[in-house]
């Protein structure tokens, strides 16, 4: 069950399915290859002047990436709108159960988990879905060799956080 | 044509949203080996997608016969060290980029904190761009898309 009002997950192989069929979608119909993780560089760019934030390439997919961020929090929304209605949620689940640290705790390390992500998947080039989905489904070697990394230091974490320290 | 990207990513929030893939339990359950509902979903959804992009590669061309090319992404030495911070970042938040704007719209206030951090994170790899690149073999600037 889902955090989001304890909704039923769709199907393993639907989602996939699903999440496929919207890659060859956007390749196919608006000839953009799939990758949410650099419209956080564009992100960046309409602030900070640093010279890796003024290539022109960058500036030209603002039409694009940006729009790409807002819908995904707009699906996250009508999700929640139409799963049971909109609330603020500060639920965390095995957290709450096993961690359990009031709103500024779950503040402090959740801002410090996206430092490690922003960062990390700049150097990566890339993230689950320009890796992941993106750069396996094209026999990237770039894609293989980001995905084993990242999901063998999540495995590494998690196992860590859960199994050492607080024993599930 | 910018109201095609939201959309789309309407659609594949809504998809993440319903999934499990921006739920910090399942993402935990992923790591752990016991919940392997999203191992199916990437499993799925590169099996789908690598013969499409076989095809739409052979073609040359998409939709209404407009040329379509795929730049594989460099690799280099970041792949790795930056994915796996990537992937103590991913454990600790349960997210990863895509799932943190849908958590940011579903009402969860802690996925606020982690898209400051995703921005002040990235704006700090913008700014040292140039101490990592000869280090790790990243693409020059220009050069990157």
């Amino acid at each position: 069950m889902l955090i989001l009002h304890d909704l039923e997950p769709y199907h393993w192989a639907v989602a996939g399915a699903g999440i496929g069929v919207l890659t060859l979608v956007l390749l196919f119909v608006l000839r953009r290859r799939l990758g949410i993780s650099t419209g956080f560089e564009n992100l960046c760019s309409l602030v900070v002047k640093a010279p890796y934030f003024r290539r022109p390439s960058l500036a030209a997919s603002h039409g694009w990436r940006l729009p790409l961020l807002g819908g995904l929090a707009l699906g996250g929304a009508l999700s929640a709108v139409l799963g049971g209605g909109w609330a603020p949620i500060w639920d965390l689940g095995m957290f709450d159960a096993f961690i359990g640290m009031g709103p500024a705790g779950k503040v402090a390390w959740m801002f410090a988990g996206g430092v490690l992500i922003g960062f990390g998947t700049r150097m990566a080039g890339g993230c689950t879905s320009g890796h992941g989905i993106f750069g396996m489904a094209n026999l990237e070697r770039s894609g293989l060799m980001a995905t084993l990394s990242f999901m063998g230091a999540g495995v590494i974490t998690t196992n860590v956080i859960y199994r050492l320290l607080v024993g599930v | 044509m910018w109201c095609a990207y939201v959309l789309f990513g309407t659609v594949f929030g809504w998809l993440l949203s319903r999934s499990g893939a921006a739920d910090y339990d399942f993402v935990q359950g992923m790591f752990l080996f016991t919940e392997l509902q999203l191992y199916g979903i990437i499993g799925v959804g590169v099996a789908v997608a690598l013969p499409g992009i076989w095809w739409i590669k052979r073609r040359g061309t998409g939709l209404g016969g407009v040329p379509v090319t795929v730049t594989p992404k460099a690799r280099h030495r970041g792949n790795v060290v930056g994915g796996a911070l990537f992937g103590v970042g991913w454990s600790l938040t349960g997210m990863c980029p895509g799932p943190i704007l849908v958590n940011v719209g579903e009402g969860k206030l802690y996925a606020i904190a982690a898209f400051a951090g995703v921005l002040v994170g990235a704006s700090l790899f913008g700014v040292t761009y140039e101490r990592w690149r000869k280090l790790l073999g990243l693409p020059d600037v220009a050069a990157k898309d």
